[in-house]
């Protein structure tokens, strides 16, 4: 403060702004060119998503049984399907199902994953050995398959699929945060908010989470694209989300059914939807590459 | 190595498998018992005269009535979850639901050979491809070929087999250059243009992360002490390479194998039903869309099975080619 007082104000002026973090983050991001495409890519998913009734030329069930099985037009820019339905707004309205299976269901994973693996590494002992056997029970066979079960369970709607998607894949967040949490548990700043009588809560939500928000973003980077991969497998095998709702899945699945007759229809959804996980991984790979997250998912 | 240590290490995961498929099936039990749409009603859906027996009707109760007698549906939730159990153990799974004078057991080992062999070509071709390829990328680094290594195995590991499936259908077997199958499986044996699609796409996947992971080994090998040591003596670049980096390098890859097995068991099922394969994986597709509860429970646990059983054989052959792993369970 002393040094400050003596300095004239017009060298006062000439001192840089100290970077925010926000500065710092996306000056070590934007040199990775492949994740700046992501981004802006994952930025326009998410702007279809939000805006998909604005954007769309039809509504996704505007059905023309007059104009069935139309090849790629000025018209029906993509064509249009078995109903006579716009394809190309079925595509954007499938963009917004996407979006909100991908997020909803990794957030909840995470959620869930987050409540497991904080209790997991807080407690320790007899409770983080048996949390931790039944995350290696989760991770030892392919969780897919279970949520498929449980989507035939629950029936096969947006929010079902979710559910079904959640409960399958929070094991790997679980994991994530426990670790995590173990290695700051012993930090200094957090046994000094302990000695001062903070609760377990406190010290969870106030201390421990701001500090792995950095790996939890790499990890739902990740997390998003798996939850559009499973959420389309679901309904290559029939048991995804139902039309008339538009979903890659379903989208995809009429494509392959009808790929001999009408190849029109496989064609720009799984180009799109190859191209939106591709947008996600390159984000993912530039979000890992500041925080250098290494491993986890 | 394969003294008491090793035999107690199988024991444990073999206990720890147990556990884990004693925990799927009841979970999935448990799911299915209080799943809405029986496989009763679903076959009613099917027939023509579905309108006529109405659910309530004497004829609906009692052929209901019979068919859960049948197959145990009556008794309560954890007496039908031991009696699975107990049978399987001895690999004895009962009738299906739709063909009651079929056993699951036969159907598995009727279908399971069709399914390993598409996984097991598609591995190998992996394998034969996405080494050679991870290692031209990682000794000539940030080089076109890099580039191009890396571009494909980013695709390969994020395009789901589905997509591929359609995308190499579209290619190859589509109106413009129909060369090739686009499906189907001869029996007794398959003929060899139709393996090709649908090994082609289960290996895709495989052989990016296989090329990524060599790729990324041999160039983290290439960093270190003791190559600059190998080369500064004077040894010359090819031994280097053969010698130091590449044994160094490649045995990590052993480990990345198996859950490339495990993506590919997965896989199957996909493919089987896209390419028209009667294998487990059509197995389980088809049982899903008839409710076909003690088929999909079994096929879901012969997949997972095979997965663990993958990771187990990876752990074990990286402790015997890496003397400085230790097995633990």
């Amino acid at each position: 403060m002393a040094v400050s007082k003596t300095l004239s104000p017009t060298a006062v002026d000439t001192v840089p702004q100290p970077e925010t973090l926000l500065q710092v983050f996306w000056r070590r991001y934007r040199r990775n060119t492949m994740a700046v495409i992501g981004l802006v890519l994952v930025i326009i998913f998410i702007l279809i998503a939000i805006f998909a009734p604005w954007i769309a030329p039809y509504h996704y069930n505007d059905q023309n049984l007059r104009n069935t099985w139309q090849p790629p037009s000025a018209e029906h820019i993509f064509g249009t399907d078995d109903l006579g339905r716009d394809q190309l707004s079925r595509v954007i309205y499938a963009v917004r199902t996407a979006a909100i299976v991908g997020l909803g269901a990794s957030a909840l994973s995470l959620l869930i994953g987050a409540v497991i693996g904080s209790i997991s590494g807080m407690r320790g002992g007899w409770t983080d050995t048996i949390l931790m056997r039944l995350v290696e029970i989760f991770n030892s066979f392919p969780a897919i398959l279970l949520a498929v079960i449980l989507a035939t369970n629950l029936g096969q709607s947006v929010t079902t699929i979710v559910i079904a998607l959640a409960i399958t894949g929070w094991a790997g967040y679980a994991r994530l945060i426990r670790g995590q949490v173990l290695a700051l548990k012993n930090q200094e700043y957090v046994h000094a908010a302990r000695t001062l009588g903070a609760s377990e809560q406190h010290v969870i939500t106030k201390y421990v989470l701001p500090n792995i928000l950095g790996p939890i973003a790499v990890a739902l980077s990740f997390g998003i694209p798996y939850a559009m991969i499973a959420e389309a497998g679901l309904s290559v095998i029939g048991v995804g989300i139902r039309p008339p709702e538009p979903s890659w899945g379903n989208l995809i699945q009429l494509g392959i059914n009808k790929m001999r007759g009408f190849p029109y229809l496989a064609i720009w959804p799984t180009l799109l939807f190859s191209l939106t996980l591709l947008a996600f991984t390159w984000f993912g790979d530039g979000l890992q590459e500041i925080f250098n997250a290494k491993g986890e998912r | 190595m394969l003294g008491l240590s090793f035999l107690i290490f199988l024991i444990k995961r073999f206990a720890m498998m147990a556990i884990s498929l004693v925990v799927i099936i009841s979970i999935s039990y448990t799911l299915l018992r209080y799943a809405p749409g029986n496989y009763l009603d679903t076959q009613r859906a099917y027939q023509t005269m579905s309108t006529q027996i109405n659910q309530n009707s004497e004829a609906y109760r009692v052929q209901r009535a019979l068919f859960e007698e049948r197959y145990g549906l009556n008794k309560p939730l954890y007496q039908q979850i031991w009696v699975y159990i107990s049978k399987a153990a001895t690999f004895k799974f009962g009738p299906s639901f739709q063909t009651p004078s079929v056993l699951i057991e036969d159907m598995v080992r009727e279908r399971l050979p069709r399914t390993l062999i598409i996984v097991l070509l598609g591995i190998g071709l992996a394998l034969v491809v996405g080494i050679p390829m991870g290692v031209l990328a990682g000794f000539r680094r940030n080089t076109w070929i890099d580039y191009i290594v890396t571009g494909f195995s980013m695709i390969g590991q994020v395009v789901p087999v589905y997509v591929l499936a359609i995308m190499l259908i579209l290619i190859f077997a589509g109106r413009v250059w129909n060369i090739l199958p686009g499906g189907g499986w001869s029996t007794p044996t398959p003929k060899p243009q139709e393996l090709i699609l649908p090994v082609l796409t289960l290996a895709l996947g495989p052989i990016a992360g296989i090329a990524r992971f060599t790729r990324n080994q041999v160039a983290e090998t290439m960093s270190q002490e003791f190559i600059r040591t190998a080369r500064s003596k004077g040894v010359p670049e090819q031994l280097v390479i053969m010698r130091h980096a590449l044994r160094n390098s490649l045995i990590p890859v052993v480990t990345t194998t198996a859950p490339q097995i495990a993506y590919a068991l997965v896989g199957s099922v996909w493919i089987e039903s896209i390419f028209r394969i009667p294998g487990i994986g059509q197995l389980f597709a088809t049982a899903l869309a008839a409710r076909d509860y003690p088929l999909m429970i079994t096929s879901v646990v012969v997949l997972a099975l095979g997965v663990m059983l993958a990771n187990l054989l990876a752990d074990i052959l990286y402790s015997v080619l890496d003397p400085r792993i230790k097995l633990e369970a």
